[in-house]
């Protein structure tokens, strides 16, 4: 059991707000005691008095002490999450869930498959996977955003390759000038990849109608639904598998996921 | 321990001295017994004796361990330390068996994870349980069709059986021992412990024998093979819901919430916790904006489904024990006549 109260944030200093796309910003937090996270777990995120919402942490679990949280503005909570200035204090909660499955990846082709602000959480991923790259037989990303003005983290990109072992694939729903590289949804990129599939694990980010037809073309392309992990992001609220409103089945997404292997939900309606 | 003996007078003395304490028991009302807090209701104790012969309380007591809505922290500049604070000591007097099983659940689900709800380990820690056969089953208790017995013979502190002249008191663990110990009751003699198991026996086959028409038998580790979500078979129970969320209410092992906070003074911020109702339109609704889905449950076919499946399917794998403990009310309960036991039944074949 873990004490204190579980439902009370801790006081975050909100210490730069830098502005990603239109649409995404990223908010750095300290949070006042250490929150030491694994890559794929999420915290609750607290706007004083407003309302909390469940995010990834986009940063590098290697560092507790500054936790950055990429946002798209969306809704009630994230519209004013995107007013807040550095200074400021939020509250966090967490971490919550199981994170990404890392100790399985050893030896594997990792797959990551991204859409919109949905490389957000799979950037934790990359960079755990960047800090000990040894262990991983390669990484492969994929990523497509709406337009050049909407891709994540671009300035980032370069550096994620640099190694021998390491591919990235950025594609934009449609041509636009300026933009010479692939264009079309990011399934176009998953058909005939040079990837050893039968040692391949998956991770996929992004929103749900993304998440549907990359499931459709990886199962298309010979992939077993437990090579496949998919971000459930779903209205989690207490984040411990008690308030009952994140379930698939018997899973609650935020304490069994939020990144849930796709044999075990497959058979169950209402997954997308 | 041995058990003892009380006359229906003696028992009465016994809830007169409770009135300076919390107590919430049975009254009898309008033919119905309800919940109230003894110590604020004007009836006499012994109208409290005579509701505990009558079937369980229309309402479960699971608001008094998880409030409709209250308050679980405080957080901001303004806000007081955390600090332990005080729980009022509270007797749950006439609790059935089916509640026993309800409150066994919600310990689980509240308390046997990774975190604990403080606000409700207090309560529950603060909690006596004075249990009471039933004497009298209401036309839609069907415990038994779902593993249990309308008597408990564990999970309480204190037990009553009413017997034709008085009533019989057992104790199951420490606490209750201790109590039993210090109320220096006589000891019960063969002949009203051959009445209990007699009684005992004869509820039982009642409420067997006004659920025999239904083809199911449930109990923890044998659930009932119901269809998932997506079959039309729940659209004919779903014609029928309206949405009112009565049943999960009522329903002493719904436990779903709703997080939200507000704003008592500037630099003061309170965390409130509020029950919520899956069957509701908006339980799921997600953050998103045009040509996003905002609920992965959009119709009210699927919502109730879920409810009824989270009962008999999700809650044995999630936690080993069935959601349901046949005490019937959701379905004194639903305004579009939703009998549970027919959803099973049905759907189940």
């Amino acid at each position: 059991m873990i004490s204190g109260n579980p439902y009370v944030p801790q006081p975050a200093e909100l210490i730069e707000v830098i502005d990603e796309t239109p649409t995404i910003k990223t908010l750095v937090l300290k949070p006042a005691t250490p929150m030491p996270f694994r890559a794929g777990q999420f915290v609750q995120l607290t706007l004083p008095g407003v309302g909390e919402a469940p995010f990834t942490p986009s940063s590098s679990p290697l560092e507790p002490n500054r936790i950055e949280v990429t946002i798209l503005k969306t809704g009630a909570v994230t519209d004013r999450l995107h007013e807040c200035k550095a200074g400021q204090t939020l509250g966090l909660r967490g971490p919550f869930g199981k994170g990404y499955p890392i100790e399985k990846l050893a030896g594997k082709d990792v797959l990551v498959v991204g859409g919109g602000v949905g490389l957000a959480p799979l950037r934790a991923l990359i960079l755990a996977l960047l800090a000990d790259l040894g262990k991983i037989k390669r990484m492969s990303i994929k990523y497509g955003a709406r337009c050049t003005e909407e891709l994540l983290f671009r300035k980032q990109h370069e550096s994620w390759t640099k190694g021998a072992k390491v591919d990235m694939a950025v594609t934009i729903d449609r041509p636009q000038a300026g933009w010479s590289g692939h264009t079309g949804v990011v399934t176009t990129l998953l058909t005939g990849m040079d990837i050893d599939k039968s040692n391949a694990m998956v991770f996929v980010c992004g929103p749900t109608i993304m998440l549907r037809f990359v499931v459709v073309t990886l199962v298309g392309e010979q992939f077993r639904s437990d090579q496949i992990y998919l971000s459930m992001n779903r209205r989690m609220s207490c984040g411990m598998g008690l308030c009952g409103r994140c379930n698939i089945g018997p899973y609650y997404l935020c304490k069994d996921g939020p990144d849930m292997n796709y044999a075990k939900i497959e058979n169950y309606p209402n997954v997308f | 321990m041995t058990a003892k003996h009380i006359s229906n007078a003696s028992l009465a003395g016994v809830f007169d001295r409770l009135r300076g304490t919390s107590v919430l028991g049975p009254i009898s009302t309008e033919g119905l017994s309800w919940l109230h807090r003894v110590e604020a209701a004007s009836a006499p104790s012994g109208s409290i004796v005579e509701a505990l012969r009558r079937p369980r309380a229309a309402q479960s007591a699971k608001g008094s361990l998880l409030a409709a809505s209250e308050p679980v922290g405080r957080y901001g500049r303004d806000a007081p330390a955390a600090t332990a604070t005080e729980t009022a000591a509270l007797v749950l007097l006439g609790v059935r068996a089916c509640e026993l099983r309800a409150l066994g659940y919600l310990d689980k689900v509240m308390l046997g994870g990774d975190f604990d709800d403080p606000t409700y380990r207090a309560r529950r820690e603060a909690t006596t349980l004075v249990a009471c056969d039933c004497a009298e089953c209401a036309e839609t208790c069907f415990c038994t069709l779902v593993g249990g017995r309308p008597f408990a013979t564990e999970g309480f502190d204190v037990n009553l059986t009413p017997l034709k002249e008085g009533w019989l008191v057992e104790a199951a663990g420490e606490k209750g021992a201790k109590l039993l110990e210090a109320s220096q009751l006589a000891d019960a003699a063969p002949a009203q412990l051959a009445e209990r198991d007699k009684l005992r026996a004869e509820i039982t086959e009642r409420v067997r024998s006004q659920n025999a028409k239904y083809g199911f038998s449930a109990d923890d580790g044998n659930q009932p093979q119901l269809p998932e979500g997506n079959d039309d078979g729940w659209g004919r129970f779903a014609a029928d819901c309206v949405e009112c969320g009565a049943c999960t209410n009522i329903c002493p092992t719904c436990h779903c919430f709703y997080l939200y906070d507000h704003t008592p003074s500037p630099e003061t911020f309170e965390r409130v916790r509020t029950w919520d109702s899956c069957l509701f339109g908006t339980y799921h609704r997600m953050a998103g904006g045009v040509n996003m889905k905002l609920s992965p449950r959009p119709n009210l076919l699927s919502r109730l489904a879920n409810r009824v499946l989270h009962k008999f399917t999700y809650s044995p794998q999630q936690y080993g024990l069935l959601g349901c403990v046949g005490c019937g009310r959701c379905i004194d309960a639903c305004l579009g006549a939703i009998d549970i036991r027919d959803v099973v039944q049905e759907l189940s074949k």
